[in-house]
């Protein structure tokens, strides 16, 4: 049952009049029952897994909150253990056969739906009973809600118990403003989703499945790429985010114009913000303030001086992240360059930081200077744009290849994909749509950059002004949407 | 006190650490800054500063990361 479809908008429509209409005590109970038919509804295959995790991660909290020292890699293993045995079981088995010329057999394994995002959710639960963040929950049907809260299991954002349970097991009277402030973030999700990211898609498919024939248009398929990703993924978020305000739960935000970022840092505070707070929380800190890195970072205090001696250890433990960030995004190796050129740049912008300060200070460029805003944001587009070329290739040297293509033999047009696979059958309405989606997109981008939250203020307005900006986001779907809409599966719910 | 003020200032020398009360929160202290400071407090006041130590409750203010040296060192 995907996002975009019309099962799903009556799923949600009847989840909501009925968790209004219930007593209040059992709205929690009335979203398990919800939460689990959806996932039940994805293939009666994958709740297994999602059970396992469940079962093991609340054990492994009350465990952990016992005092006991093996809780914590007890649970940890068993939940990664069986992320990483349906996820990168075969990428192994290949570069295995593919280094010593082994024969083994690839499994048939099944990739449960959601499950990266359940397993970090349930990691950091964990993780924080075990700091005494919060406190262990006693209820197994409680937990299992919160790892599997319908709206976010497949694509997140990825909750935080301390912040999410709450909102999750409270009781909620019925507020009409809410309803509407979630609806409208529903149809702006969708807008994004279905005139950006699903149009755009057609040029990224056929530039980058076709590179070897169409060379040179690869600027063209990466730029594609950014508004597709962008529309896609916050598009999604979106949708959830405005399914749980009307159900009156508050999840955490997972973008804040991304492409706005002055840096790759910047860009990673404001691009899937929720994966980036885990693996810092989780990971990055814990590498960082582990003992062998603390001996790392003496030794090269004393061989690199002061300040680089510093710097260093943190720069490893983040190439570390942002590898395991790579392979997170699927089990491949340019996902895997993806991780380490985020960490790289990263890494060596942290060990010149004080460098950079020191020329900005010389050349009289200070923090309110326009232009340098300007081409930092420019800047960082830039960057980005060559890591999304690792992140869409099939492989590497696909990578490279369309990168060198892009420069050598640049080529542009709109008529590059086929008319036959655009819903209007013609590239120009296509290409404009996305234009005008895209210019939507950035004059919304804008005013929320400037601290104007368009949700909020849409809501200030009066009632008939609120249900025409709805429906005209509902009708420019049905004018401009693309064709294969209801096929429209959403790409980071294959994680 | 003064020793700890240093220790800022020479890290991220933009914010005014006797008044500010709001460094992570504002993300006047990225991550890098926070685990340079870490460095750095662990060598001075000779402190181990562990994971769960790392909220915006002891990192907000200089007030609040000298209570948490005092605190470790006790």
């Amino acid at each position: 049952m995907s996002f975009v479809s019309v099962e799903f908008l009556a799923f949600t429509a009847i989840c909501t009049a009925g968790y209004y209409l219930i007593p209040k005590r059992a709205q929690w109970v009335w979203l398990l029952i919800f939460s689990y038919v959806y996932y039940l509804a994805q293939g009666p295959q994958y709740i297994f897994f999602i059970l396992f995790a469940t079962a093991i991660t609340y054990l492994g909290g009350l465990w952990a909150e016992s005092g006991s020292k093996a809780a914590v890699p007890v649970t940890l293993l068993l939940d990664f253990g069986m992320l990483a045995a349906v996820k990168y079981t075969n990428f192994m088995i290949g570069n295995l056969n593919g280094l010593f010329g082994t024969e083994i057999r690839e499994m048939r394994l099944l990739l449960p739906l959601g499950i990266s995002f359940y397993t970090f959710q349930a990691t950091g639960y964990l993780l924080d009973v075990h700091w005494k963040r919060v406190r262990a929950e006693r209820n197994p049907f409680r937990f299992a809600l919160f790892l599997s809260f319908f709206p976010q299991i497949l694509q997140g954002p990825i909750g935080r118990y301390g912040r999410l349970a709450d909102s999750l097991y409270a009781e909620k009277e019925f507020d009409m403003e809410r309803i509407l402030r979630g609806l409208y973030r529903i149809a702006w999700g969708f807008f994004k989703k279905i005139v950006i990211a699903d149009n755009a898609a057609l040029y990224v498919n056929t530039i980058f499945d076709n590179y070897a024939t169409l060379r040179g248009y690869g600027i063209l398929g990466v730029l594609m790429y950014s508004a597709q990703l962008y529309g896609d993924f916050s598009g999604g978020i979106d949708v959830v985010l405005g399914i749980a305000e009307m159900l009156g739960v508050s999840l955490d935000e997972n973008f804040r114009q991304p492409y706005f970022a002055v840096s790759i840092t910047d860009f990673w505070h404001r691009w899937h913000i929720t994966l980036g707070t885990w693996m810092k929380d989780y990971l990055f800190y814990p590498i960082s303030l582990s003992r062998w890195m603390g001996r790392f970072g003496k030794w090269c205090k004393t061989h690199m001086g002061k300040s680089t001696g510093r710097a260093m250890p943190i720069c490893v433990a983040n190439v570390i992240v942002f590898l395991v960030v790579g392979v997170w995004h699927g089990p491949a190796w340019h996902n895997i360059v993806y991780g380490l050129y985020n960490g790289l740049i990263i890494g060596i912008s942290g060990l010149l930081a004080k460098n950079y300060r020191e020329a900005r200070k010389r050349l009289g460029i200070g923090k309110d200077t326009r232009w340098f805003y300007i081409f930092q944001i420019l800047r960082t587009f830039v960057l980005v744009n060559i890591s999304w070329y690792f992140d869409r290739a099939g492989s590497v040297g696909q990578a490279f290849m369309m990168m060198k293509d892009s420069i050598l033999h640049f080529a542009f047009s709109i008529n590059v994909v086929d008319a036959g696979a655009c819903w209007s059958g013609s590239q120009t309405v296509t290409f404009c749509a996305i234009l005008i989606g895209c210019a939507v997109l950035f004059v919304h981008s804008v005013m929320e950059e400037r601290g104007v939250s368009v949700g909020e203020a849409l809501c200030r307005k009066p009632l008939p002004v609120r249900f025409a900006v709805l429906l005209l986001l509902v009708l420019s779907l049905v004018l401009i949407g693309s064709e294969p809409l209801s096929q429209g599966g959403f790409i980071y719910a294959n994680f | 006190m003064d020793e700890l003020i240093e220790i800022l200032e020479d890290i991220q020398p933009d914010a005014d650490y006797e008044t500010c009360t709001t460094l992570i929160d504002d993300g006047i202290l990225d991550s890098f800054a926070i685990l340079s400071i870490v460095s750095e407090l662990e060598d001075a006041f000779d402190i181990r500063i562990t994971p769960a130590e790392i909220i915006p409750e002891n990192f907000n203010s200089a007030k609040a990361l000298y209570a948490m040296v005092q605190r470790l060192q006790g």
